[in-house]
């Protein structure tokens, strides 16, 4: 017990020792921690964003001047029933002659005498879902609708949001894919030059008769100890940049969206840095003492 | 004891032992003379399985090179104390924490360590010096300090490859006295020098290496 425990300071006290070494090491890993957190943080975010942007899509549904106020209700209920439609509103000719006013400034009762201004709706498409919304269809559908005149939708914008968030769901598993790697390249060969650098206690210690276990436990120790001191640096890293980014949302950009912090990225990224300074210094180790 | 039966090692570079046969008794205090590349450490190394030969057997402590493991030699390095011309102490430990190790190693419990070191750091005349670090010490200093670090395992041997290199005369004298009062506790001593001056008149067997090959004893 006193051996084992012996070890586990050592492992520690290395840490202290070789301030710089550790230093370098923890601040590596922290660079790499915080890359992959920010990537599965923005992965995570992603969808809400996208939510937010789904909500501004707005499709704009003229009837036909014939269509009275009552039929135009009947209608709005064709509407909501086509898929991927999440709300239907109608705006009845009254509420156009508002509307008019407001955006124009002058009531075109007054200037023509009659009310031109037909019955539409304004339709929001669902914004829940994982696949890419495809608004033709949906355009199609509602045009299909005899008494439907005229349909306007922001087609460009929409197409462009939902091939940008088609590209990153499929780019970001690769990309995590390759900041994992790095990050586990750096840890790797961080602990190794950790354990090349002191080769001469490794010989020494092999002298005086220490098994391969008790020469490689402390480095085992040591690495998993700057891996921990890492990830605790990383999750008020994480913190801050999602409350700064926030924070440029709130007071620089229109955008009424909150990202949040995902404590479970944390957890996953404190795991990952176990298991590969675990397994990292293990193998550094291992390999110095063939 | 420590057997050599028809040992030959070569290394890559040329040099080494060849058809080398010696045999150090139990509790015998003996000295290794031969000048640079002679093959001493060669021989050394071979005794604390640190190399292994191409032919013959060296038989130490009851290991033998033919049957040994590489998990086994740290068993049999247990033993095995060596006290080496650069010292070898580590320089990010204070004394306390080299001359400790090789009790750590063995899995003494920390309550015991402490007397121990202490007995073992007074023997050598290193008393109040444990917090020194190995740059903060002279050269004589370091040797005994890796002579306190060799014994304070009790080891049944110990050998001393050319221990006294890097001393003056002065210190050499001393450490090859402290050498000869540990013999007195029963330890196998083996001591390699090109030093023939230190250590003639001593009334010790000393065995002559010359190109790799025991010339007499």
């Amino acid at each position: 017990m006193d051996k084992f425990f012996y070890l586990i300071t050592e492992g520690m006290k290395n840490v202290w020792r070789h301030k710089m070494t550790a230093f370098t090491a923890i601040i590596s890993l922290f660079i790499s921690l915080f890359i992959v957190g920010l990537l599965a943080t923005a992965g995570d975010n992603t969808h809400k964003v996208l939510q937010y942007l789904r909500s501004k899509y707005k499709i704009e549904v003229f009837f036909k001047q014939d269509v009275s106020n009552e039929e135009a209700v009947g209608l709005i209920h064709q509407l909501k029933k086509i898929k991927g439609v999440r709300t239907a509103t109608i705006i009845e000719k009254e509420d156009a002659v508002r509307i008019f006013k407001d955006q124009f400034g002058e009531d075109i009762m007054d200037i023509l005498g009659y009310n031109p201004l037909p019955v539409s709706a304004v339709v929001n498409l669902s914004r829940t879902s994982r696949d890419l919304i495809r608004v033709e269809p949906i355009i199609k559908k509602i045009r299909s609708i005899g008494q439907v005149e005229d349909v306007r939708y922001q087609g460009n914008l929409i197409k462009k949001i939902e091939r940008n968030y088609s590209r990153v769901i499929d780019r970001f598993p690769y990309l995590a894919g390759i900041v994992i790697i790095l990050a586990v390249l750096i840890i790797y060969n961080t602990v190794k030059l950790s354990v090349y650098s002191r080769k001469e206690l490794i010989r020494s210690l092999q002298m005086i008769g220490a098994s391969r276990m008790f020469i490689k436990l402390p480095f085992i120790i040591e690495g998993v100890f700057i891996g921990l001191i890492s990830s605790l640096l990383v999750y008020p890293a994480l913190l801050g940049s999602v409350k700064a980014i926030n924070y440029i949302f709130t007071n620089f950009t229109s955008w009424s969206i909150r990202l949040s912090f995902n404590p479970v990225v944390w957890i996953w990224l404190f795991s990952l840095v176990v298991v590969i300074t675990l397994l990292g210094s293990y193998r550094a180790a291992s390999n110095f003492l063939k | 004891m420590i057997e050599f039966q028809n040992v030959t090692y070569a290394h890559e570079k040329g040099s080494g032992v060849n058809n080398l046969s010696l045999t150090i008794e139990d509790g015998e205090f003996s000295f290794l003379i031969g000048p640079t590349g002679s093959g001493k450490t060669t021989l050394m190394r071979l005794m604390y399985f640190d190399l292994l030969p191409d032919a013959g057997r060296v038989k130490v402590n009851g290991f033998s090179s033919k049957s040994i493991t590489k998990r086994k030699i740290p068993i049999a390095r247990k033993s095995i104390g060596m006290v080496f011309q650069d010292y070898k102490l580590l320089d990010d430990r204070n004394l306390f924490e080299n001359v400790a190790l090789p009790l750590h190693v063995l899995g003494h419990s920390a309550r015991e360590i402490p007397e121990r070191v202490e007995e073992a750091l007074e023997l050598v005349g290193l008393e109040g010096k444990d917090h020194h670090f190995s740059n903060e010490l002279s050269g004589g200093e370091q040797q005994r300090a890796c002579l306190a670090r060799a014994i304070i395992k009790e080891p049944d041997i110990l050998l001393a490859d050319e221990p006294t290199g890097n001393l003056d005369p002065v210190a050499s004298f001393e450490l090859v006295r402290l050498l000869e009062t540990i013999h007195e506790t029963g330890t196998t001593i083996l001591m390699a020098s090109h030093n023939y001056n230190l250590i003639k008149g001593r009334g010790r067997p000393i065995y002559e290496l010359k190109d790799g090959i025991l010339r007499g004893r």
